[in-house]
């Protein structure tokens, strides 16, 4: 095996520029050293800067790697487990379907005409996290026996399309002010979280790569197929279940907190197998989690433009950058070799 | 002396086999016996959809016997777990295989799966089995090649290769040879043979090269509808021309001289003098070309090669059967 074992220290001082670069980038421009100097001996040049850094863009910063290990981690998962190279928490509607939950939750009280008091941020994960779960199992009911890319992609796309109808339904009869609520939630956003829920979301990845961890040996039997994985001890139906489990959590809890954010599943797996070379997931998933807080760092500050005191939505940066990649990938046509 | 005790890895006993669906159940194959020895490699032969890959599917344990008994080393197979059985039994299916971007080594790797820990991390025995599985097969040169580079008989080779590091007593493989060419062919079977000669295990193989299964093959397995499976030595059925089972319609026969399958004519109705292995192509290529009779006699001449025939003389067979047809 072609190892390469400068990688990971390059990838991991990437994602420390990354970081410095994602909390320098705002409205203020704050210099790296500026950063680093007030972190390590807590004495800030100015008062402005340190509530700035501690206060929004550190958790900013935070929600940027959570989402991207999250997000990751699911599509590398779904795509092993699929043995579909398009697979993706987007892609297959996981994303929609937690819109749909927050859709339900934010919407549904003004439309049936009773309000839904104390929507706080663990019922707004929850929501999150049953949408995603229960439209991942119609998928993977639908697509279990499916191994064709195409067939996968449209049945995804379709029950995309059934949420999305039904969220329209819901808006259709919905207040303005809820409306409003749940319009800005849908463009994504890493900012809009404090401390509090940072930490929900920290708790939600940690326990949606806790499977992960544990089926690091049954994703690469998973390569060669399920009946290979079965002949080799490996219980394909337990693993659709920690699949689901994992990434309705990690999808589910991440989209109902930052919105949809496109392409970052389907595309840094695809990075990872590129940049590695190996189909080993024991090295793929850590490499995947790295390059997607990469990205994910990266576009978050690529969407802080100069001067300007707003920031572009998340969701439209991500898949500015994610579908030309998924597009290259496809007319390389080595796209289902590199698996 | 044979460096391993000889004994049944596999038995089955009056075996019904076939698949449930809701209320219904479809009866596939009954009254199935046999014996998978280890130390031979036997191979599975029979027409398509006699139901080769069901028995396949019973021993791997994923449907159950409708009635009658498999055993696994003297065990119930349904006392196995799906993990232990793994431990016991390797398998090469023909389900194609995606990742092009593993390497040969990893591949042969993947087999330690049963008995690696949560991580699949190898120990030393793990890295010696690999190893020792990947010069048995002869690819240890091919380690670092990415599956999506070699050829389609080395992937069939790492394919063996890591049903051999899975190390357990049965190795079953599912029509190892289709696709390749014929040296391939005899290279994969001969390897197999040797597999299970010098390391003792129980191997079986569906195939439908007969002739290479008759050239390899310690043991057959006959397996035709509505008839009972029947076992032997290739060479006894052949012999006892049992091997005709195989063969659906009175149109084909098992040649016993040339040892293999042809299309039964009656070769009295021509008159052909020369070589008798001469004699055999010219036969063979007037009957292609639906010529059953032919008034007088054909001479055959070697080195170099001519055809006598009334008085005219053909260089080629063609030129001789554009002759007989006009």
């Amino acid at each position: 095996m072609p190892l390469r074992p400068y990688l990971f220290p390059i990838t991991f001082l990437l994602l420390g520029l990354s970081v410095l670069l994602n909390l320098s980038l705002g409205s203020v421009w704050i210099p790296f050293g500026e950063i680093v100097s007030g972190i390590f001996s807590g004495n800030w040049a100015r008062d402005s800067w340190e509530e700035i850094i501690l206060n929004y863009r550190f958790p900013k910063a935070l929600v940027a790697i959570f989402a991207g290990i999250g997000l990751s981690i699911s599509g590398l998962q779904m795509q092993t487990f699929f043995r579909n190279p398009l697979a993706g928490p987007y892609v297959l509607g996981i994303s929609s379907g937690a819109g749909l939950g927050v859709a339900i939750l934010m919407l549904a009280g003004s439309a049936f005409g009773f309000a839904l008091s104390g929507i706080n941020s663990w019922a707004i994960a929850l929501a999150g996290i049953s949408g995603a779960a229960l439209v991942l199992m119609g998928v993977s009911l639908v697509a279990w026996r499916v191994k064709d890319s195409m067939t996968l992609l449209i049945v995804g796309l379709m029950f995309g399309s059934a949420v999305s109808a039904v969220i329209s339904v819901l808006s259709f009869f919905s207040g303005a002010e809820a409306l409003k609520l749940f319009t800005v939630w849908s463009m994504g956003s890493l900012g809009a979280l404090g401390w509090s829920q940072v930490g929900i979301l920290g708790v939600l990845t940690g326990l949606g790569l806790l499977p992960v961890f544990f089926s690091i040996k049954s994703y690469n039997a998973l390569l060669l197929g399920e009946n290979y994985a079965r002949s080799m001890g490996i219980r394909p139906d337990r693993m659709r279940w920690l699949m689901i489990g994992s990434t309705g959590i990690l999808a589910g809890g991440i989209t109902a907190f930052c919105g949809p954010i496109a392409f970052v599943g389907i595309a840094v797996p695809h990075l990872a197998r590129i940049v590695w070379k190996t189909a080993d997931h024991r090295i793929l998933f850590p490499a995947s989690a790295l390059i997607g807080s990469i990205l994910l760092l990266l576009c978050d500050a690529a969407g802080q433009l100069p001067g300007i005191a707003s920031t572009l939505p998340i969701n439209a940066v991500t898949s500015l950058v994610g579908a030309p990649i998924v597009i290259t990938l496809i007319l390389k046509r080595n796209f289902s070799k590199d698996f | 002396m044979e460096k391993f005790q000889r004994h049944i890895a596999l038995e089955g006993k009056e075996l019904s086999l076939g698949y449930r669906k809701g209320k219904t159940s479809k009866e596939i194959l009954s009254g199935l016996n046999f014996q998978l020895f280890s130390g031979e490699m036997t191979c599975l032969l029979g027409p398509n959809g006699v139901g080769k890959s069901t028995l396949i599917k019973a021993i791997l344990g994923q449907i159950a016997p409708f009635s009658g008994n498999l055993s696994l080393e003297g065990k119930d197979i349904k006392t196995f777990s799906l993990e232990s059985l793994a431990k016991q039994i390797a398998v090469v299916l023909t389900d194609p295989i995606f990742p092009g971007n593993m390497t040969v080594g990893q591949l042969v790797a993947l087999g330690r799966t049963p008995h690696t820990g949560w991580s699949g991390r190898l120990n030393e025995q793990d890295r010696f089995l690999v190893e020792k599985a990947l010069s048995d097969t002869k690819i240890t040169y091919l380690q670092d090649e990415r599956l999506s580079e070699i050829s389609d008989g080395q992937r069939q080779k790492a394919m063996i290769a890591r049903a051999l590091a899975q190390d357990g007593q049965v190795l079953i493989l599912d029509e190892p040879t289709a696709h390749l060419d014929l040296v391939n062919r005899f290279e994969i079977m001969s390897l197999l043979r040797d597999i299970a000669v010098n390391r003792g295990k129980g191997i079986l193989v569906v195939t439908h090269d007969l002739d290479i299964a008759i050239e390899t093959a310690d043991r057959f397995w006959l397996l035709n509808c509505g008839t009972p499976l029947i076992s032997g030595r290739p060479e006894d059925l052949i012999l006892s021309g049992q091997v005709n089972q195989l063969l659906p319609s009175d149109k084909y026969r098992f040649n016993l001289i040339r040892g293999r399958i042809e299309l039964e004519g009656d070769a009295s109705e021509f008159w052909i003098e020369g070589p008798q292995e001469l004699v055999f192509w010219v036969k063979k290529s007037l009957r292609k070309a639906g010529i059953s009779e032919v008034q007088g006699q054909i001479t055959i001449q070697h080195n170099p090669l001519f055809l006598t025939y009334s008085g005219q003389k053909f260089g080629t067979l063609e030129g001789l059967i554009q002759y007989l047809k006009t």
